[in-house]
């Protein structure tokens, strides 16, 4: 699909797919795009070209019928603040097609599973920020969709309150289809069995956390020897033919960091012994010696740092 | 649970929502209890002067086109429609409200016809108190009801109308109080305005507006809302006319309404 508003083209032509009982993180910087997508997705706007179809409906099409299989949290929770939390759940619960003893069973179950049963007889206008996160969170439960789409469900939130919101997504995996949008890589990182990575409205990268990491980063092999830099620079040309590293030498000691490049089928675990085994020989002592795996972080940064050359 | 909810429930669910809305709001019991207050003197001084005699079908007529009707007519819709929307759309509920399964179009009927019956709650006290004269002791004398049902008949009629224009000025902005003043404004232009166009034409320059002076004096005609509630409604005249110009207009609002909240979908 793509989206535009007026000249500014918001999605670029990403496709994607979330399969049953999947949590799939949807990452990326402010401004990449993940909130129009989820428009898109819950068929508040509709896309400008392409096609989404959600449990095999579309959501032009079929938009009513998507709308009752979908539950959504969106980024910012607007609860009408002169109702009290009771009343806006069961009022949400009437608008999504439920009625009479069922109404009032949904309302009670979530409310306990979003855990504000005691926070019941508030009005919305005095729950605090955690508290009308997990409303939200309890409104887009109504119903029990099959699918979730939660909007940046852990911004603003402490990390107390983050931790709560995350064990939360986490229990509902068992029942629920998630597409978790966010920017803190933390929460998607715990949370998310698969992630896509979107920047300026296109697809970056699509994968689980190891796969992102290695098709992006690589590994980095880093060590420290008791020996000269020109030496290990000969020996590291040795091992891995090509690749340029950074070394640092110190006191007659070199600090040395080797990226493995990704594709290159080098198994670091191997390299490493086999680097061990020869400075050992060469009577050349290590001290540190270690295979560095990029965080998510890292590789969302290099993913997403030309941002500010954007227009 | 997927299948998706019939569309009484749906409209039921959103009315209620919206009159607990107004009915928990202080501005409409601020609105109300002025509104009262005013009429109330009014009504005082009103069978005051009609103590020493006078026929029940002109005091049915002062009763009804008082001056407190004037401003519940022009500046009560406004207040009750002003935050309907254009609320929904700053606080960003409008989209919660939109991705739940209801149609653009449901919303925008249930908000109106919860605007609407309290519209028509505000007239309840003043029906009351026309029972209430009828006893011995007040006026005594039996009023005209006919004269005064189509009196209310057509004091709903322009509320139905104006609510309608407020609701679609609050769909337009996310500004409340800009909405309020944008209705407010255009439900005065239509009372008078019209009135002062036609006499603008009515007079000599009228006949040197060719051609299309008979379709613009036509459509102007139609748009005589103070007329048609002064020298129709409130003396007991009912012109099926008026009641089509009055139910189309609603719904030519409403229809807009609906648009412009569509108008998300294509900007």
């Amino acid at each position: 699909m793509t989206k535009d508003y007026g000249s500014f083209r918001a999605v670029d032509d990403l496709s994607f797919q979330v399969k049953d009982g999947e949590v799939v993180g949807f990452l990326g910087p402010n401004g990449a795009g993940k909130t129009t997508t989820i428009r898109v997705l819950t068929g508040f706007h509709p896309a400008s070209s392409g096609t989404v179809r959600i449990n095999g409906y579309d959501v032009v099409q079929d938009s009513l019928l998507v709308r009752s299989t979908l539950g959504y949290l969106p980024e910012q929770i607007p609860l009408y603040g002169d109702l009290r939390v009771q009343e806006y759940l069961s009022y949400r619960a009437g608008l999504k097609g439920l009625g009479g003893k069922e109404r009032r069973r949904e309302v009670e179950a979530v409310m306990e599973a979003a855990g504000v049963t005691e926070m019941r007889r508030r009005l919305c206008s005095q729950v605090s920020r955690g508290y009308r996160q997990r409303v939200g969170l309890a409104d887009a439960l109504l119903g029990s969709p099959k699918l979730l789409v939660l909007d940046e469900p852990t911004s603003g939130l402490d990390p107390n309150q983050r931790r709560k919101v995350r064990d939360l997504v986490r229990s509902l995996k068992e029942q629920h289809t998630i597409l978790f949008s966010s920017h803190i890589l933390s929460d998607v990182e715990d949370v998310c069995d698969r992630i896509l990575l979107i920047h300026r409205g296109k697809l970056r990268a699509a994968g689980t956390l190891d796969e992102l990491n290695l098709e992006l980063g690589g590994e980095e092999l880093r060590f420290r020897v008791e020996a000269q830099s020109q030496e290990v620079a000969a020996l590291m040309q040795e091992l891995l033919p090509g690749v340029e590293g950074s070394l640092d030498e110190e006191k007659g000691w070199t600090r040395a960091s080797y990226r493995i490049p990704p594709h290159a089928s080098v198994d670091s675990e191997a390299l490493s012994l086999t680097l061990g085994k020869a400075f050992f020989q060469k009577g050349r002592p290590l001290s540190e010696l270690w295979i560095h795996r990029p965080s998510l972080e890292e590789t969302f940064f290099a993913l997403t740092q030309d941002r500010e050359v954007a227009p | 649970m997927s299948s998706v909810p019939k569309i009484h429930h749906r409209l039921g669910i959103l009315f209620k929502r919206e009159l607990f809305g107004l009915l928990v709001s202080p501005i409409t019991y601020l609105v109300f209890t002025l509104f009262f207050f005013f009429r109330a003197f009014e009504v005082q001084t009103l069978i005051e002067s009609f103590a020493g005699g006078g026929s029940p079908s002109r005091f049915a007529y002062y009763f009804l086109a008082s001056p407190s009707t004037q401003f519940a007519v022009v500046v009560i819709p406004p207040i009750l429609t002003m935050r309907l929307l254009a609320e929904e759309k700053r606080s960003g509920s409008l989209e919660l409200l939109m991705t739940a399964p209801v149609r653009d179009w449901e919303v925008v009927v249930a908000k109106w016809g919860a605007t609407w019956l309290l519209f028509a709650l505000l007239w309840v006290p003043s029906f009351l108190q026309i029972l209430v004269l009828m006893r011995p002791g007040y006026l005594g004398a039996s009023l005209p009801m006919g004269q005064l049902f189509a009196g209310y008949l057509g004091l709903f009629l322009v509320g139905s109308l104006l609510l309608a224009v407020g609701l679609f000025t609050s769909s337009l902005t996310e500004n409340v109080l800009l909405a309020s003043l944008t209705s407010l404004l255009a439900g005065l232009g239509l009372l008078v305005v019209p009135p002062m166009l036609a006499e603008k034409l009515g007079g000599s320059s009228f006949s040197q507006l060719s051609v299309d002076s008979s379709i613009g004096q036509t459509l102007l005609a139609q748009f005589q809302v103070v007329r048609h509630l002064g020298s129709w409604f409130f003396r007991g005249l009912i012109d099926t006319g008026q009641l089509v110009f009055y139910a189309s207009t609603t719904a030519l609002f409403l229809f807009l309404t609906v648009r412009s909240l569509e108008s998300r979908k294509w900007r």
